[in-house]
């Protein structure tokens, strides 16, 4: 049986726990880096919507590319970092959790000189899924 | 039986025997198998925190037993974390984090024993800190010099590993810290741990640190670790991988790199 994005039934169940788990778990995630995170403004939240270009599922840590319109309605492209591929990966995310194309919005502490970046918070697809903190 | 007959069965019992030793003495020791997690954050010293939130949090720092000249070295970090530029060697992705460090680190450990070394190896780094416990002693001072996990030598107590460190880098010989709010040691730092599994299934281990030229007294310093589920996997750590975030070597701001490989925060505004 096929449904959502050609996944089967059992699949997208599959992706579904994997990503309530994985959202049970950012709930109180505090993010580790192996630098400094003083670039980021943590005191302000930015919400972003747009177009997954590509989930740099790498060391020392994973970047989400993100594909944002700016308001003159350029498209700029973010890079959100996460946490470490080996962390994630035990907590249920995967290199396919952000496939390309995928519309998503996204919450993220910016950086603090106005760069297209920021620290990833979570993120919630369009059928409502949502990925770390998200409240 | 002739005389060849019994010489050939007394070694194959002689062999036996030996064999029996070896695998008794195997059996007694710890199962010390699977993942581990650190917990809580990476403040080494949790017991003296002071102040609201991680290491590196402006404000939070902790206690050690420090003299005059290390507080003031300390209290020189402190400032730095606070600004946002502490050069954490690990931020560069090249050396080893070295010990006590080593027991601080996010991601995964495993506790390797075997009946002539312990193990730890940490996914974070990677690192591994290599612990004989087959009765040799330290290399006379002249025989060794310091590295960053220094040189360990240790021994069972029933299911209590106690081991023994020296000859470890400081701050200034090998660039090593303990953690992010800046805490250091000189080369006289002599550290013995002690690790076992204690009532509640936690890793447990209480490490006594003495500097002759850092602390007024010893530092005890202890940290836990629990098991993950069965079947966790560790995986690489390959921190020059896909590394974003170069450090400025002059001003120990950390950069952004963007999507087209250029530095993105060139102008930070610190």
């Amino acid at each position: 049986m096929k449904s959502l994005r050609g996944m089967t039934i059992t699949k997208v169940f599959k992706q579904f726990f994997l990503l309530v788990i994985a959202g049970s778990f950012f709930a109180g995630y505090s993010a580790y880096s192996h630098h400094s995170n003083a670039m980021f403004d943590q005191q302000r939240v930015v919400e972003l919507s747009g177009t997954i270009k590509e989930f740099q599922f790498t060391n020392p840590h994973t970047w989400v590319q993100l594909m944002v319109e700016d308001d003159t309605g350029k498209a700029v492209e973010w890079s959100l970092e996460w946490g470490s591929p080996n962390n994630l990966g035990r907590q249920g995310i995967r290199p396919s959790t952000f496939p390309p194309g995928a519309d998503v919005m996204i919450k993220t502490y910016p950086m603090k000189d106005g760069s297209p970046g920021g620290l990833f918070i979570g993120a919630r697809f369009a059928d409502g899924q949502t990925i770390g903190r998200w409240e | 039986m002739t005389s060849k007959t019994k010489n050939r069965l007394t070694a194959l019992l002689l062999g036996c025997s030996c064999f029996c030793i070896t695998y008794l003495s195997a059996q007694e020791l710890p199962d010390w198998s699977g993942v581990w997690a650190m917990n809580g954050g990476t403040i080494f010293d949790l017991d003296t925190k002071t102040g609201e939130g991680g290491s590196t949090t402006p404000g939070v720092r902790e206690h050690p037993p420090y003299n005059e000249e290390f507080e003031a070295k300390y209290q020189a970090n402190l400032d730095l974390r606070d600004a946002g530029v502490f050069p954490d060697p690990n931020s560069y992705c090249g050396i080893p984090t070295g010990y006590p460090r080593l027991m601080n680190l996010p991601d995964v450990y495993e506790f390797a024993v075997t009946d002539k070394q312990v193990w730890i190896l940490t996914e974070n780094g990677p690192n591994v800190l290599r612990i004989y416990t087959d009765g040799r002693e330290h290399p006379s001072a002249i025989d060794r010099w310091p590295t960053h996990t220094g040189d360990s030598i240790g021994h069972w107590e029933g299911d209590t590993l106690v081991f023994d460190t020296l000859s470890l880098h400081s701050s200034e010989s090998g660039n090593t810290i303990i953690d992010r709010t800046g805490l250091i040691l000189s080369d006289a730092a002599h550290i013995v741990t002690r690790m076992a599994i204690n009532d509640e299934g936690l890793m447990e281990a209480q490490m006594v640190i003495e500097d002759a030229k850092a602390l007024s007294s010893p530092w005890v310093v202890t940290k836990r670790y629990r098991r993950l589920e069965e079947g966790s996997r560790v995986y690489d750590y390959a921190c020059n991988e896909n590394n974003r975030n170069p450090i400025d070597p002059n001003t120990g701001w950390t950069y952004t790199i963007g999507p087209d490989g250029q530095i993105m925060d060139i102008n930070p505004g610190q």
